[in-house]
Protein backbone atom coordinates (compact mmCIF):
# COMPACT_ATOMS: atom_id res chain seq x y z
CA UNK A 1 0.00 0.00 0.00
CA UNK A 2 1.09 3.55 -0.76
CA UNK A 3 1.65 5.90 1.61
CA UNK A 4 -1.98 8.02 0.36
CA UNK A 5 -3.74 5.09 0.75
CA UNK A 6 -2.68 5.05 4.96
CA UNK A 7 -3.09 8.45 5.21
CA UNK A 8 -6.76 7.91 4.24
CA UNK A 9 -7.24 6.22 7.38
CA UNK A 10 -6.08 8.18 9.78
CA UNK A 11 -8.95 10.47 10.32
CA UNK A 12 -10.54 7.18 11.26
CA UNK A 13 -7.98 6.73 13.62
CA UNK A 14 -7.56 10.17 15.43
CA UNK A 15 -11.82 9.76 15.42
CA UNK A 16 -11.26 6.06 16.93
CA UNK A 17 -13.31 4.83 14.46
CA UNK A 18 -10.58 2.40 13.11
CA UNK A 19 -10.93 -1.00 13.15
CA UNK A 20 -8.23 -3.22 15.22
CA UNK A 21 -6.89 -5.01 11.75
CA UNK A 22 -6.38 -1.71 10.07
CA UNK A 23 -5.16 -0.44 13.00
CA UNK A 24 -2.50 -2.73 13.54
CA UNK A 25 -1.60 -2.54 9.87
CA UNK A 26 -1.43 1.29 9.78
CA UNK A 27 1.01 1.31 13.44
CA UNK A 28 3.29 -1.39 11.36
CA UNK A 29 3.75 1.24 8.37
CA UNK A 30 4.01 4.27 10.33
CA UNK A 31 6.93 2.46 12.59
CA UNK A 32 9.01 2.61 8.80
CA UNK A 33 7.47 6.06 7.69
CA UNK A 34 8.81 9.54 8.83
CA UNK A 35 6.38 11.56 6.35
CA UNK A 36 3.53 9.71 7.48
CA UNK A 37 4.47 9.77 11.22
CA UNK A 38 4.63 13.90 10.60
CA UNK A 39 1.20 13.80 8.64
CA UNK A 40 -0.46 11.95 11.41
CA UNK A 41 1.19 14.10 14.37
CA UNK A 42 -0.62 17.19 12.22
CA UNK A 43 -4.01 15.27 12.23
CA UNK A 44 -3.66 14.72 16.16
CA UNK A 45 -2.83 18.09 16.63
CA UNK A 46 -5.84 19.70 14.89
CA UNK A 47 -8.05 17.04 16.16
CA UNK A 48 -6.87 18.03 19.82
CA UNK A 49 -7.12 21.78 18.99
CA UNK A 50 -10.91 20.84 18.15
CA UNK A 51 -11.57 19.20 21.22
CA UNK A 52 -10.18 22.15 23.00
CA UNK A 53 -13.00 24.33 21.78
CA UNK A 54 -15.56 24.83 24.54
CA UNK A 55 -18.95 23.98 23.25
CA UNK A 56 -21.38 26.83 23.42
CA UNK A 57 -24.09 27.34 25.94
CA UNK A 58 -27.61 28.36 25.57
CA UNK A 59 -28.25 30.92 27.65
CA UNK A 60 -30.91 30.79 30.73
CA UNK A 61 -33.68 31.94 28.70
CA UNK A 62 -33.93 29.09 26.81
CA UNK A 63 -34.91 26.85 29.79
CA UNK A 64 -37.59 29.66 30.65
CA UNK A 65 -38.88 29.88 27.06
CA UNK A 66 -39.14 25.76 26.73
CA UNK A 67 -41.40 25.88 29.63
CA UNK A 68 -43.42 28.52 28.51
CA UNK A 69 -43.98 27.12 25.38
CA UNK A 70 -44.74 23.73 26.72
CA UNK A 71 -47.41 25.19 28.94
CA UNK A 72 -49.16 27.05 26.09
CA UNK A 73 -48.79 23.97 23.67
CA UNK A 74 -50.73 21.91 26.65
CA UNK A 75 -53.34 24.14 27.11
CA UNK A 76 -54.21 24.54 23.34
CA UNK A 77 -54.09 20.85 22.97
CA UNK A 78 -56.41 20.54 26.13
CA UNK A 79 -59.01 22.87 24.43
CA UNK A 80 -59.06 21.15 21.42
CA UNK A 81 -58.56 17.82 22.19
CA UNK A 82 -60.64 17.80 25.28
CA UNK A 83 -63.46 19.01 23.16
CA UNK A 84 -63.40 17.14 20.54
CA UNK A 85 -62.63 13.95 22.22
CA UNK A 86 -65.24 14.13 25.42
CA UNK A 87 -67.73 14.39 22.54
CA UNK A 88 -67.08 11.64 20.46
CA UNK A 89 -66.16 9.60 23.77
CA UNK A 90 -69.77 10.30 24.87
CA UNK A 91 -71.31 9.65 21.46
CA UNK A 92 -69.41 6.06 21.17
CA UNK A 93 -71.04 5.45 24.54
CA UNK A 94 -74.09 6.32 23.85
CA UNK A 95 -74.41 3.69 20.92
CA UNK A 96 -73.27 1.36 22.58
CA UNK A 97 -75.38 1.34 25.35
CA UNK A 98 -78.60 2.21 23.11
CA UNK A 99 -80.22 0.07 20.91
CA UNK A 100 -78.84 1.10 17.86
CA UNK A 101 -81.54 0.92 15.30
CA UNK A 102 -84.18 3.02 17.34
CA UNK A 103 -81.30 5.63 17.68
CA UNK A 104 -80.53 5.65 14.53
CA UNK A 105 -84.13 6.60 13.51
CA UNK A 106 -84.10 9.59 16.07
CA UNK A 107 -80.92 10.76 14.86
CA UNK A 108 -82.62 11.00 10.23
CA UNK A 109 -85.90 12.64 12.53
CA UNK A 110 -83.47 15.09 14.27
CA UNK A 111 -81.96 16.05 10.81
CA UNK A 112 -84.92 15.84 9.28
CA UNK A 113 -86.22 18.65 11.27
CA UNK A 114 -83.15 20.69 11.09
CA UNK A 115 -83.51 20.88 7.37
CA UNK A 116 -87.65 21.74 8.02
CA UNK A 117 -86.55 24.39 10.09
CA UNK A 118 -83.93 26.06 7.79
CA UNK A 119 -86.91 25.66 4.94
CA UNK A 120 -89.36 27.38 7.70
CA UNK A 121 -86.64 30.11 8.68
CA UNK A 122 -85.03 30.96 5.41
CA UNK A 123 -88.44 32.76 3.78
CA UNK A 124 -88.38 35.01 7.06
CA UNK A 125 -85.25 35.99 6.33
CA UNK A 126 -85.97 36.56 2.82
CA UNK A 127 -88.95 39.18 3.65
CA UNK A 128 -86.51 40.69 6.53
CA UNK A 129 -83.73 41.32 3.85
CA UNK A 130 -86.99 43.18 1.54
CA UNK A 131 -88.11 45.03 4.16
CA UNK A 132 -84.85 45.91 4.76
CA UNK A 133 -84.24 46.52 0.79
CA UNK A 134 -87.21 48.87 0.60
CA UNK A 135 -86.55 51.29 3.47
CA UNK A 136 -83.32 51.83 1.53
CA UNK A 137 -84.92 52.35 -1.15
CA UNK A 138 -87.48 54.98 0.27
CA UNK A 139 -84.21 56.70 1.92
CA UNK A 140 -82.24 57.10 -1.38
CA UNK A 141 -85.69 58.71 -2.86
CA UNK A 142 -85.94 61.15 -0.44
CA UNK A 143 -82.60 62.18 -0.84
CA UNK A 144 -83.21 61.97 -4.61
CA UNK A 145 -86.38 64.08 -3.82
CA UNK A 146 -84.25 66.86 -1.68
CA UNK A 147 -81.58 67.19 -4.54
CA UNK A 148 -83.88 67.66 -6.64
CA UNK A 149 -85.67 70.49 -5.08
CA UNK A 150 -82.19 72.23 -4.01
CA UNK A 151 -81.21 72.17 -7.34
CA UNK A 152 -84.05 73.83 -8.81
CA UNK A 153 -83.29 76.90 -6.80
CA UNK A 154 -79.34 77.04 -8.55
CA UNK A 155 -78.70 79.66 -10.22
CA UNK A 156 -77.07 78.34 -13.09
CA UNK A 157 -80.09 76.93 -15.95
CA UNK A 158 -77.99 73.78 -16.81
CA UNK A 159 -77.65 72.71 -13.02
CA UNK A 160 -81.65 73.29 -12.59
CA UNK A 161 -81.77 70.90 -15.78
CA UNK A 162 -80.02 68.53 -14.17
CA UNK A 163 -82.68 68.92 -11.16
CA UNK A 164 -85.47 68.54 -13.36
CA UNK A 165 -84.06 65.27 -14.89
CA UNK A 166 -83.82 63.59 -11.54
CA UNK A 167 -88.18 63.53 -11.20
CA UNK A 168 -87.88 60.68 -14.02
CA UNK A 169 -86.64 58.54 -11.11
CA UNK A 170 -89.01 59.17 -8.95
CA UNK A 171 -92.12 57.32 -8.89
CA UNK A 172 -94.31 58.75 -6.35
CA UNK A 173 -94.02 62.50 -6.64
CA UNK A 174 -95.47 63.84 -3.17
CA UNK A 175 -96.65 67.41 -3.57
CA UNK A 176 -94.10 69.62 -2.60
CA UNK A 177 -92.03 68.17 -5.72
CA UNK A 178 -95.50 69.12 -8.15
CA UNK A 179 -95.49 72.26 -6.59
CA UNK A 180 -91.52 73.27 -7.48
CA UNK A 181 -91.59 71.89 -11.08
CA UNK A 182 -94.91 73.64 -11.68
CA UNK A 183 -93.76 77.04 -10.12
CA UNK A 184 -90.04 76.23 -12.14
CA UNK A 185 -92.54 75.65 -15.53
CA UNK A 186 -94.38 78.93 -14.83
CA UNK A 187 -91.58 81.10 -13.20
CA UNK A 188 -87.99 79.77 -14.68
CA UNK A 189 -86.52 82.54 -16.95
CA UNK A 190 -84.66 80.42 -19.38
CA UNK A 191 -86.94 78.33 -21.93
CA UNK A 192 -84.53 75.42 -22.21
CA UNK A 193 -85.51 74.42 -18.27
CA UNK A 194 -88.96 75.21 -18.51
CA UNK A 195 -89.40 72.65 -21.59
CA UNK A 196 -87.79 69.99 -19.29
CA UNK A 197 -89.96 71.03 -16.43
CA UNK A 198 -92.83 70.25 -18.70
CA UNK A 199 -91.07 66.99 -20.13
CA UNK A 200 -90.69 65.92 -16.76
CA UNK A 201 -94.63 67.13 -15.48
CA UNK A 202 -95.63 65.29 -19.04
CA UNK A 203 -94.30 61.95 -17.04
CA UNK A 204 -96.27 62.91 -13.75
CA UNK A 205 -99.88 63.10 -15.67
CA UNK A 206 -101.52 60.97 -13.75
CA UNK A 207 -101.78 62.98 -11.11
CA UNK A 208 -104.50 65.48 -11.73
CA UNK A 209 -103.15 68.31 -9.83
CA UNK A 210 -100.72 68.13 -12.44
CA UNK A 211 -102.91 68.03 -15.47
CA UNK A 212 -104.59 70.93 -13.42
CA UNK A 213 -101.77 73.04 -12.92
CA UNK A 214 -100.62 72.46 -17.06
CA UNK A 215 -104.08 73.50 -18.30
CA UNK A 216 -103.24 76.80 -16.08
CA UNK A 217 -99.76 77.00 -17.18
CA UNK A 218 -100.82 77.86 -20.82
CA UNK A 219 -101.95 81.02 -20.59
CA UNK A 220 -99.31 81.73 -18.52
CA UNK A 221 -96.62 80.65 -21.35
CA UNK A 222 -95.61 83.84 -23.27
CA UNK A 223 -92.72 81.97 -25.59
CA UNK A 224 -93.77 80.49 -28.34
CA UNK A 225 -91.48 77.47 -27.98
CA UNK A 226 -93.37 76.83 -25.15
CA UNK A 227 -96.79 77.58 -26.31
CA UNK A 228 -96.72 75.14 -29.20
CA UNK A 229 -94.51 72.32 -26.81
CA UNK A 230 -97.29 72.55 -24.30
CA UNK A 231 -100.34 72.43 -27.51
CA UNK A 232 -98.56 69.02 -27.78
CA UNK A 233 -99.11 67.82 -24.82
CA UNK A 234 -102.22 68.95 -24.09
CA UNK A 235 -102.84 66.48 -27.35
CA UNK A 236 -100.98 63.56 -26.27
CA UNK A 237 -103.12 63.78 -23.05
CA UNK A 238 -106.30 64.19 -24.71
CA UNK A 239 -107.02 67.22 -22.04
CA UNK A 240 -110.17 68.71 -23.28
CA UNK A 241 -110.67 71.62 -20.51
CA UNK A 242 -107.09 73.21 -21.78
CA UNK A 243 -109.66 73.79 -24.69
CA UNK A 244 -111.05 77.28 -22.72
CA UNK A 245 -107.46 78.22 -22.00
CA UNK A 246 -106.47 77.58 -25.44
CA UNK A 247 -109.02 80.43 -26.70
CA UNK A 248 -107.68 82.72 -24.49
CA UNK A 249 -104.44 83.10 -26.13
CA UNK A 250 -105.48 83.06 -29.17
CA UNK A 251 -107.47 86.53 -28.66
CA UNK A 252 -103.59 87.49 -27.83
CA UNK A 253 -102.51 89.81 -30.50
CA UNK A 254 -99.02 89.49 -30.51
CA UNK A 255 -99.20 85.76 -30.78
CA UNK A 256 -96.82 84.38 -33.19
CA UNK A 257 -98.50 82.84 -36.41
CA UNK A 258 -97.32 79.43 -36.50
CA UNK A 259 -98.27 79.33 -33.10
CA UNK A 260 -101.70 80.83 -33.92
CA UNK A 261 -102.46 77.90 -36.62
CA UNK A 262 -100.74 74.67 -34.27
CA UNK A 263 -103.32 76.51 -31.17
CA UNK A 264 -106.21 76.26 -33.89
CA UNK A 265 -105.43 72.71 -34.90
CA UNK A 266 -105.08 71.29 -31.68
CA UNK A 267 -108.15 73.14 -30.59
CA UNK A 268 -110.25 70.82 -33.56
CA UNK A 269 -107.95 67.94 -32.52
CA UNK A 270 -109.01 68.10 -29.10
CA UNK A 271 -113.29 68.80 -29.94
CA UNK B 1 -37.21 7.80 35.37
CA UNK B 2 -33.95 8.89 33.74
CA UNK B 3 -33.00 5.36 32.97
CA UNK B 4 -36.21 5.50 30.19
CA UNK B 5 -34.33 5.17 26.43
CA UNK B 6 -35.07 8.85 24.37
CA UNK B 7 -37.21 6.53 22.11
CA UNK B 8 -39.37 5.06 25.32
CA UNK B 9 -39.60 9.01 26.53
CA UNK B 10 -40.63 10.16 23.15
CA UNK B 11 -42.95 7.15 22.74
CA UNK B 12 -44.74 8.57 25.53
CA UNK B 13 -44.78 11.80 24.63
CA UNK B 14 -46.44 10.73 21.51
CA UNK B 15 -49.33 8.97 23.71
CA UNK B 16 -50.09 12.16 25.23
CA UNK B 17 -48.07 12.45 28.03
CA UNK B 18 -46.46 16.17 26.97
CA UNK B 19 -44.45 16.92 29.83
CA UNK B 20 -42.23 14.16 29.06
CA UNK B 21 -40.75 16.37 26.63
CA UNK B 22 -39.10 18.24 29.49
CA UNK B 23 -36.77 15.11 30.39
CA UNK B 24 -35.93 15.35 26.57
CA UNK B 25 -35.37 19.07 26.53
CA UNK B 26 -32.88 18.58 29.21
CA UNK B 27 -31.28 15.83 28.16
CA UNK B 28 -30.52 17.68 24.78
CA UNK B 29 -30.89 20.84 24.85
CA UNK B 30 -26.71 21.64 24.92
CA UNK B 31 -26.13 19.48 22.66
CA UNK B 32 -29.12 20.58 19.76
CA UNK B 33 -28.01 24.18 20.78
CA UNK B 34 -24.15 23.51 20.06
CA UNK B 35 -25.02 22.02 16.95
CA UNK B 36 -27.02 24.94 15.53
CA UNK B 37 -24.16 27.20 17.00
CA UNK B 38 -21.82 25.56 14.56
CA UNK B 39 -23.90 25.21 11.96
CA UNK B 40 -25.25 29.29 11.90
CA UNK B 41 -22.54 31.19 14.44
CA UNK B 42 -25.69 33.14 15.81
CA UNK B 43 -26.22 32.63 19.21
CA UNK B 44 -29.50 34.40 18.98
CA UNK B 45 -31.20 32.46 16.19
CA UNK B 46 -29.82 28.89 17.34
CA UNK B 47 -31.83 29.69 20.74
CA UNK B 48 -34.71 30.83 18.83
CA UNK B 49 -33.70 27.76 16.75
CA UNK B 50 -33.50 25.32 19.19
CA UNK B 51 -36.82 26.13 21.05
CA UNK B 52 -38.68 25.85 17.53
CA UNK B 53 -37.00 22.36 16.93
CA UNK B 54 -38.62 21.28 20.41
CA UNK B 55 -42.06 22.46 19.47
CA UNK B 56 -42.06 20.53 15.98
CA UNK B 57 -40.94 17.64 17.84
CA UNK B 58 -44.53 17.83 20.57
CA UNK B 59 -46.44 19.17 17.33
CA UNK B 60 -45.10 16.23 14.98
CA UNK B 61 -44.89 13.29 17.50
CA UNK B 62 -47.20 11.65 15.70
CA UNK B 63 -44.66 10.95 12.95
CA UNK B 64 -42.35 9.56 15.63
CA UNK B 65 -42.36 5.60 15.19
CA UNK B 66 -39.72 4.54 17.60
CA UNK B 67 -38.05 2.91 14.51
CA UNK B 68 -34.92 4.65 14.22
CA UNK B 69 -33.28 6.34 16.96
CA UNK B 70 -34.79 9.67 18.54
CA UNK B 71 -31.95 11.65 18.23
CA UNK B 72 -31.51 10.77 14.67
CA UNK B 73 -34.82 12.79 14.78
CA UNK B 74 -34.54 15.38 16.27
CA UNK B 75 -31.32 15.89 14.21
CA UNK B 76 -33.28 15.83 10.71
CA UNK B 77 -36.22 18.33 12.10
CA UNK B 78 -33.28 20.64 13.69
CA UNK B 79 -31.17 20.38 10.02
CA UNK B 80 -34.80 21.35 8.54
CA UNK B 81 -34.90 24.10 10.74
CA UNK B 82 -31.74 25.58 9.28
CA UNK B 83 -33.00 25.54 6.46
CA UNK B 84 -35.99 26.54 6.40
CA UNK B 85 -34.34 29.73 8.27
CA UNK B 86 -31.53 30.08 6.00
CA UNK B 87 -34.30 30.39 3.13
CA UNK B 88 -35.93 33.11 5.24
CA UNK B 89 -33.18 34.81 5.74
CA UNK B 90 -31.71 34.72 2.21
CA UNK B 91 -31.85 38.61 1.35
CA UNK B 92 -30.05 39.06 4.92
CA UNK B 93 -26.76 39.48 4.67
CA UNK B 94 -25.10 36.60 7.40
CA UNK B 95 -24.25 38.85 10.08
CA UNK B 96 -21.20 36.97 11.95
CA UNK B 97 -17.87 37.94 11.65
CA UNK B 98 -15.29 35.47 11.50
CA UNK B 99 -12.66 37.41 13.23
CA UNK B 100 -14.96 37.85 16.32
CA UNK B 101 -15.66 34.35 16.23
CA UNK B 102 -12.92 33.26 19.20
CA UNK B 103 -14.37 35.65 21.29
CA UNK B 104 -18.27 34.46 20.72
CA UNK B 105 -17.44 31.18 21.26
CA UNK B 106 -16.24 32.01 24.36
CA UNK B 107 -12.67 30.61 24.46
CA UNK B 108 -9.43 31.48 25.96
CA UNK B 109 -10.68 32.64 29.23
CA UNK B 110 -8.08 30.56 30.98
CA UNK B 111 -5.35 33.38 32.38
CA UNK B 112 -2.63 30.68 31.69
CA UNK B 113 -3.43 29.98 28.42
CA UNK B 114 -0.48 30.99 26.04
CA UNK B 115 -1.05 33.87 23.34
CA UNK B 116 -0.17 31.59 20.64
CA UNK B 117 -2.05 28.89 21.55
CA UNK B 118 -5.16 31.36 21.87
CA UNK B 119 -4.07 32.93 18.10
CA UNK B 120 -3.95 29.26 16.90
CA UNK B 121 -7.72 28.07 18.11
CA UNK B 122 -8.79 31.65 16.79
CA UNK B 123 -7.12 30.41 13.67
CA UNK B 124 -8.83 27.11 13.68
CA UNK B 125 -12.37 28.76 14.96
CA UNK B 126 -11.80 30.73 11.62
CA UNK B 127 -10.92 27.77 9.33
CA UNK B 128 -13.95 26.36 11.00
CA UNK B 129 -16.22 28.92 9.40
CA UNK B 130 -15.21 28.75 5.99
CA UNK B 131 -15.37 25.00 5.43
CA UNK B 132 -17.95 23.83 2.83
CA UNK B 133 -21.26 23.31 4.74
CA UNK B 134 -21.58 19.66 4.79
CA UNK B 135 -18.05 18.59 5.49
CA UNK B 136 -18.99 21.87 8.63
CA UNK B 137 -21.97 19.45 9.39
CA UNK B 138 -20.03 16.32 9.94
CA UNK B 139 -17.19 17.43 11.64
CA UNK B 140 -19.54 19.26 13.91
CA UNK B 141 -21.78 16.00 14.55
CA UNK B 142 -18.62 13.76 15.17
CA UNK B 143 -15.87 15.67 16.55
CA UNK B 144 -17.77 18.21 18.66
CA UNK B 145 -20.65 16.08 19.76
CA UNK B 146 -18.76 12.28 19.59
CA UNK B 147 -21.89 11.17 17.57
CA UNK B 148 -21.03 7.81 15.97
CA UNK B 149 -20.47 7.25 12.53
CA UNK B 150 -23.88 5.11 12.30
CA UNK B 151 -25.71 7.46 13.69
CA UNK B 152 -24.67 10.62 11.47
CA UNK B 153 -25.63 8.05 8.44
CA UNK B 154 -29.12 7.68 9.93
CA UNK B 155 -29.15 11.44 10.34
CA UNK B 156 -28.11 12.21 6.98
CA UNK B 157 -29.79 9.30 5.09
CA UNK B 158 -26.52 8.09 4.02
CA UNK B 159 -24.53 5.08 4.53
CA UNK B 160 -21.39 4.96 7.35
CA UNK B 161 -19.46 4.80 4.34
CA UNK B 162 -20.20 7.73 2.60
CA UNK B 163 -19.90 9.32 6.55
CA UNK B 164 -16.43 7.79 6.72
CA UNK B 165 -15.58 9.30 3.00
CA UNK B 166 -17.11 12.58 3.69
CA UNK B 167 -15.51 12.76 7.12
CA UNK B 168 -12.10 11.82 5.99
CA UNK B 169 -12.67 14.97 3.19
CA UNK B 170 -13.87 17.30 5.88
CA UNK B 171 -10.28 16.77 7.63
CA UNK B 172 -8.30 17.56 4.98
CA UNK B 173 -10.49 20.91 3.73
CA UNK B 174 -10.08 22.05 7.51
CA UNK B 175 -6.22 20.61 7.66
CA UNK B 176 -5.68 22.96 4.59
CA UNK B 177 -7.69 25.59 5.41
CA UNK B 178 -5.71 25.78 8.38
CA UNK B 179 -2.74 25.61 6.81
CA UNK B 180 -2.88 28.90 4.69
CA UNK B 181 -4.66 30.84 7.31
CA UNK B 182 -1.18 29.69 9.40
CA UNK B 183 0.78 30.57 6.67
CA UNK B 184 -0.90 33.84 5.75
CA UNK B 185 -0.93 35.19 10.01
CA UNK B 186 2.89 34.92 10.02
Amino acid sequence: MKCEQYQDKFTELVNNQLSEVDKQSVELHLAGCADCRQELADMWKLWDMMGEIEAPEPSAHLMVKFNAMLETYKESQAEGDGLWARLKEQFGRLWQTQPQWPLSYSLAVFLMCLGIGYWFIRPAKIAEQDKQMAVLTAQVHELKETMMLALLENPSASERIRGVSYTSDIKHADKEVINALLATLNNDPNVNVRLSTLDALTHLANHPEVREGLIKSIVEQDSPLMQSAIADVMLKLQEKRSVKSFKEILKQKNLDSGVRDKIKQTITQLI
Amino acid sequence: MNTLTDNAIMLRVKAGDLDRMSLLFERYNRQLYGFLFHMTYDREASEDMAQHVFYKMLKYRYTFTGDGEFVAWMYQIARNTIKDMAKKNKNRVQQYDVDDMADRIGGGTLADEHLEKKQAKAELHKAMAKLNEDHREVLTMSRFQELKYQEIGQILNISEGAVKVRVHRAMQELKDIYKKLELSGR
